[in-house]
């Protein structure tokens, strides 16, 4: 086991020719491994669920198991009744809270009327914390299926980007490459919703640029085929180009990505368009600013011209969709 | 220590797995229960402070191999381009065994290591990707990551070292090594 020896060169340029031979397959064909990596994501994503299953109470209860117990005898079975108790509570208090978070998810679910997976959060990204995903414990056994549209009781969180029978990865968002069909609450404006800055930071780019996009405004999705239309996506807080032939804002997210826990899939679309009655309704109501005529929220316009506007994966067809609309 | 082994190859494949084994456990606790901490600042990086620490201890061959394997097992488990996390636990582990002499020497080099390690890791990560099409953060936000990754390496070191090395001398058995 020597420290720099011939043999040791020899083997770390062999695994750095190895490595590079990989990236540059899997970049060229982008799809080279999605065998291997199926296997990889479903056995992973099983021992995760038990960890996360298992570390939870855990660490809720790990403090009352280091309580000193200096008076062997009695004290020690007092200290264990103790100890049970307050794991008891501290039990309960973890039922008592994803009862809430069920029940709000259910409540977003029931005014937009999606039928939805509920699904916890296993994993969040990845080793080396480039990756904006989260790993959830339903998968295609569930009836989730890639491209659904993935939201928490706050708004949108994501949308499935691949799935194995128990697990699914979600690309949040704020990823780089998501890119998510958007709509200003009360009109029919249309845009697109992209990430890369960061965790609490989307791009909102609105395809006129003759409407003037004001701080404050918020966001739901627009709607295709895969994806549902109504889900809040978040709120306006800065408009940075007022260039071009469009218009970005900075839009700061309704779902906090650091803190996700319980999340629904919405696998069945809702018959009619929800428009904007997931949003929570303003304390005074203001007229909508909308410098073109909003049209009234009919379903048909939502689901309609939808479909090339909105596709997460592939930024190109957002730019070609809208084209018409805007 | 190892000279009197420097003339025949005596990687111990033992030790490769055992390794291998820890590094991914680590990778799971990674994901599911580290990244979900919510550390300020940025995140502790269990993998690369296991990865130098085993280096350290095991030389810069145990590292970079083992470095690898893990690296290509967690580029499976994410959706980024396979083999850039492989290339930079690899060129980590070969870069800390160089210097395991000199971490036997004093304390204070396996403390500064790791911590290095972390940081240039997490900021090789950061590299990568961006190169590779889609940077995940800003300059300033892999730099601020950074560093918060190297800090909290440091915070770790203690507690991981010596157990390896322990666990290390355990694993190698009856073979008469010297001390550190």
């Amino acid at each position: 086991m020597g420290r720099d020896t011939r043999r040791s060169r020899l083997v770390i340029v062999a695994l750095l020719i190895v490595a590079f031979t990989l990236i540059t397959l899997d970049y060229k064909t982008g799809r080279s491994a999605t065998g291997a990596r199926g296997v990889v994501h479903s056995a992973l994503g099983g021992i995760e669920d038990g960890v996360t299953a298992v570390t939870r109470p855990i660490g809720r209860t790990a403090s009352s198991l280091t309580h000193p117990n200096r008076y062997h005898n009695r004290a020690d079975r007092l200290a264990q009744d103790n100890a049970r108790l307050r794991r008891q509570i501290a039990d309960d208090g973890q039922v008592t809270r994803m009862s809430k978070e069920l029940s709000d998810l259910r409540l977003v679910a029931d005014k937009g009327q999606y039928t939805i997976v509920p699904a916890k959060v296993i994993a969040v990204g990845d080793v080396t914390g480039t990756d904006w995903t989260v790993t959830i414990n339903a998968g295609r056994d569930d009836g989730v299926v890639v491209d659904k549209t993935v939201l928490n009781a706050d708004g949108l969180v994501g949308t499935v980007s691949s799935v194995t029978a128990h697990t699914a990865v979600v690309r949040l968002a704020c990823d780089p490459g998501s890119r998510i069909g958007a709509r200003l609450e009360r009109t029919q404006l249309l845009g697109a919703v992209a990430g890369g800055q960061g965790p609490s930071t989307l791009t909102f780019t609105l395809y006129d640029a003759s409407f003037r996009v004001q701080k404050g405004d918020r966001l739901v999705t627009f709607g295709s085929l895969d994806y549902v239309a109504g889900v809040p996506i978040g709120e306006i807080t800065k408009v940075t180009d007022v260039g071009g032939l469009s218009r970005t804002a900075e839009v700061r997210p309704y779902a906090h990505v650091g803190t996700l826990d319980l999340v629904g899939v919405v696998v069945s679309k809702p018959p009619t368009d929800p428009g904007d009655r997931l949003l929570t309704p303003r304390p005074v109501p203001q007229p909508a600013p909308a410098a073109t005529p909003a049209p009234a929220l009919t379903p048909a316009v939502g689901t309609a011209s939808a479909p090339a506007s909105q596709n997460p994966a592939a930024s190109p067809a957002v730019g070609a969709g809208p084209g018409g609309t805007g | 220590m190892w000279d009197i082994l420097e003339t025949e190859d005596s990687v111990q494949p033992r030790t490769v797995v055992a390794a291998i084994a820890l590094l991914a456990v680590a990778l799971v606790a990674q994901v599911s229960i580290v990244a979900r901490m919510g550390l300020p600042g940025g995140r502790l990086d269990l993998v690369l402070v296991l990865l130098a620490a085993i280096s350290l201890i095991e030389g810069p061959l145990v590292g970079a191999i083992s470095g690898f394997v893990v690296g290509v097992l967690a580029d499976l488990a994410s959706s980024h381009v396979l083999g850039q996390s492989a290339l930079i636990m690899c060129l980590i582990g070969y870069a800390v065994g160089l210097v395991m002499d000199a971490a036997q020497r004093s304390v204070a080099v396996p403390v500064a290591m790791i911590g290095g390690a972390s940081l240039l890791g997490t900021l090789g990560y950061a590299a990568i990707t961006s190169i590779l099409g889609e940077a995940a953060m800003t300059g300033g936000e892999a730099v601020g990551h950074a560093f918060a990754a190297g800090v909290y390496a440091v915070l770790l070191t203690p507690f991981v070292f010596p157990p390896l090395l322990i666990a290390s001398r355990r694993l190698a058995g009856g073979r008469a090594r010297g001390g550190r």
